[in-house]
């Protein structure tokens, strides 16, 4: 399953990087949002950035540890935070910028389709953003 | 320690005499009593601002807050409030706005920024997380609003950093002057963009990075998600997404209830071109949303071609549309959005604005002012060009400009002449885009409203057109079918009365009245009241929730009351009392306000005699001291 990005029905609302957060992180934090929103300007256009889920994710193969792996379920890939060493060879690696390091905390930070059923994709208003199988 | 949650518990306090900034924690006491935005505002005004100052001496204070979900996963919770005395009215004043600013200011760690002295020289307010400073605004000052935002932006280096600000009408102590917010949205009414201006503050600019933490993270999820299914679910939502306010534009004329010439009529002949298909048709680039709204009735509009072409702006509403449009005769979309667009720029209240020029335009017909008064200028109906003109000497007080700068009332009084007959108003401030006639409601809600003509404080929309389903939804059968019947005054007390409460608690906690509370009718006082506690960790049964909502809308009374007003300043133009309704459905009609009035006092526990709040409901709500306050004032109750 991945996630399908229509760009121009996007109003800029910001719910899913809201509900985003606070699956991953028990709050409204959108500096935590695994997705971002590029714009121009505040007038749009928008456009949701994701994480594609590549079959060949160079995140994971950057891993000096080893701490992105494949969920079967879901086919994200995630990170073990509690192997994570948070030395940026995933973000480097990343070509579409869908992927970042939470310095205090000590890890990277990355869209795992919330184990299969994305707060995304289940709340934008417009859909903007889907969920395909 | 501040112990309830979805606050960030503490908020900024600034002298701006002695550039003094302080860190100030929030009260628990006042957080349970009057939650936050609106009512916090109140609560500051009533304490710190007495009668006998000026709205625009350096004694005045002006209140920024967010409320308790402000920031959240609730539907449309961008909003945040700014409440300080009103420079039009001279009493309590507030206004409101979505966009973005509110849940910023959260994320820097902020439920509110307080604003009082002046300073020696123009400064903006740089919030960044806890680093917050007063910077000069020399360069700034004189620019436009979306200058000033880019200005700021630019310097900061950050495109994330979002900014209130006034435009030259603030500056210059234009009396309807606003204040603009990150993406172009209004603060619009009570003027208290010229309260910023006499304090020299240009503009307020912040960026967080924090979180905003919830008491009971599985109830406030499953709460969220029930309002955003509901509000997504509602049958009106598809029409209130597409179109957003302009689509009312349509509903409101043959009901005679679209100011036309001044309110002279109801009814528009050529509606048509300047209503919501028509504004699509002819410039609709994108549909946009405030943060956390899945209703998204902003707009992104652009002019191509045209003697206007480039003229790009967004939030076009339904006010504008009536106050640049019909109410001065005119049927040039263009024109409309050309004016829109100056006032966003230079800071001023849109509706307050188009009033000012009908009041003239009524004037120039009744042979009342003559090109001596005006300047040269030949006020005739439906003249674009004199209206633009205008509205730049407004903003930067030349000419005839000055005297309409100053409001309605206050320009009757120096044109005298009976023109006060045609000045529109209640308490100073200028009427919004609905007639009383063709409403009865809303004749009471312009009368009632603690900031003056409003429709936005008991925003009675159940029965703009009719609305059975929502009518039975929200107060049961019981009420109908005169409580959604625009023309009958049954019950109209009630649903003034109720919204007016409603909307105080939704004003507090930093929601949006057009994004499900009053618009769409899903959200209701339980609804609110389960997400307050599950997001605040404040314990908040409906019974106490509505007692919030009405201690505060009381105090706001007794702030007037401080300030003078009674009964008798609860009343409308005559137009609206003697001249029937030439128009559509409310042909015939006048307001019967002192009817609706007598039972509205009643309902309000307030003395039907002087309008006043009894000693017997200022106990119940727990405002003993201001019931003292107002008896040592010799303004009391019985008095």
């Amino acid at each position: 399953m991945k996630l399908e990005i229509h760009p121009e029905k996007c109003t800029g609302c910001r719910i899913c990087q809201i509900f985003c957060s606070y699956k991953h992180e028990n709050a409204i934090w959108l500096d935590m949002a695994r997705l971002s929103i590029r714009n121009e300007s505040d007038d749009g256009p928008f456009e949701p950035s994701h994480c594609r889920q590549c079959d060949d994710a160079p995140c994971a193969a950057a891993c000096p540890v080893d701490a992105i792996a494949q969920d079967p379920a879901s086919v994200a890939w995630v990170v073990a935070v509690e192997e994570c060493i948070a030395c940026g060879s995933c973000v480097d690696a990343c070509p579409f910028d869908a992927i970042f390091l939470d310095e205090d905390r000590g890890f990277a930070i990355k869209c795992d389709l919330c184990g299969g059923q994305p707060e995304c994709a289940e709340m934008c208003p417009t859909a903007a953003i889907v969920l395909v199988e | 320690m501040f112990p309830y949650r979805a606050y960030a518990g503490k908020y900024l306090f600034v002298d701006l005499t002695e550039g003094r900034i302080e860190s100030r924690e929030m009260d628990a006491k006042l957080a349970e009593t009057y939650l936050g935005g609106n009512g916090f505002g109140t609560r500051l005004l009533w304490d710190n601002v007495g009668p006998d100052v000026d709205p625009l001496s350096p004694e005045n204070w002006l209140i920024f807050a967010t409320g308790p979900l402000c920031g959240t996963l609730l539907p449309n919770s961008g909003r945040f409030e700014v409440v300080g005395k009103s420079p039009l009215t001279g009493i309590y004043g507030d206004a409101n706005s979505g966009g973005f600013f509110g849940p910023e200011l959260k994320f820097a760690g902020w439920d509110a920024v307080v604003v009082t002295g002046e300073s020696p020289h123009p400064v903006f307010l740089a919030i960044s997380g806890e680093q917050v400073e007063l910077r000069d605004a020399g360069a700034l000052w004189g620019q436009t609003t979306s200058q000033t935002e880019t200005s700021i932006r630019r310097e900061w280096g950050d495109p994330g950093v979002m900014v209130v600000t006034i435009g030259p009408a603030g500056e210059n102590g234009v009396r309807f002057a606003s204040i603009q917010a990150t993406p172009q949205r209004s603060l619009g009414r009570c003027g208290l963009g010229a309260v910023m201006g006499s304090k020299r503050l240009k503009a307020i600019a912040v960026r967080g990075h924090g979180p905003v933490q919830i008491a009971d993270p599985g109830r406030f999820l499953e709460v969220s998600k029930a309002m955003h299914r509901n509000i997504r679910g509602d049958a009106v939502f598809p029409a209130v997404s597409q179109y957003g306010t302009p689509g009312i534009v349509s509903l409101m004329d043959p009901l005679g209830r679209f100011p036309t010439k001044n309110y002279q009529m109801g009814s528009f002949p050529e509606v048509d071109q300047i209503n919501a298909e028509s504004l699509q048709a002819r410039a609709l680039v994108r549909h946009l949303a405030c943060f956390g709204c899945p209703v998204g009735c902003d707009k992104l509009y652009t002019l191509c071609g045209g003697p206007y072409d480039g003229t790009s702006l967004r939030s076009v509403e339904y006010e504008t549309l009536n106050s640049m449009g019909a109410n001065i005769w005119n049927a040039d979309l263009d024109a409309i959005l050309a004016a829109n667009r100056i006032c966003d720029e230079l800071g001023m209240d849109t509706i307050s604005a188009g009033r000012v020029i009908s009041f003239a335009m009524e004037l120039w017909q009744e042979e009342i002012l003559n090109l001596e008064d005006t300047g040269g200028l030949r006020m005739e109906w439906g003249d674009v060009d004199i209206a633009l003109d205008l509205l730049n000497k407004i903003a930067y007080r030349q000419g005839f400009g000055e005297l309409l700068g100053e409001g309605v009332r206050r320009a009757a009084e120096v044109i005298g002449r009976g023109s006060e007959q045609y000045a529109m108003h209640v308490k100073g401030m200028e009427i919004a885009a609905q007639d009383g006639r063709a409403q009865k409601s809303m004749g009471l809600a312009h009368a009632t409203s603690n900031r003056g003509a409003d429709h936005l404080k008991a925003f009675p929309v159940i029965d703009e057109t009719g609305f059975p389903d929502e009518g039975r939804r929200r107060y049961g059968e019981a009420y109908l079918p005169e409580i959604v019947n625009p023309i009958e005054t049954k019950h109209k007390p009630f649903l003034v009365k109720d919204g007016e409460d409603f909307g105080a608690i939704i004003d507090s906690v930093g929601v949006c009245k057009s994004g499900g509370s009053f618009v769409l009718a899903e959200v209701y006082w339980d609804d609110i009241a389960a997400a307050l506690e599950s997001g605040t960790g404040m314990e908040m049964p409906v019974e106490r929730l509505k007692q919030i909502g009405e201690r505060i809308y009381n105090l706001q009374r007794c702030y007037n009351v401080l300030h003078g007003i009674t009964r008798a300043d609860d009343r409308l133009p005559r137009r609206f009392l003697e001249e029937p309704s030439p128009s559509g459905n409310a042909k015939g009609q006048v307001v019967e306000l002192d009817l609706m009035l007598d039972g509205y006092y009643t309902l309000r526990g307030w003395d039907v005699e002087t309008g006043k709040p009894t000693p017997e409901k200022l106990r119940e709500l727990g405002l003993e001291e201001v019931l003292e306050r107002l008896e040592r004032q010799g303004v009391g109750p019985r008095g």
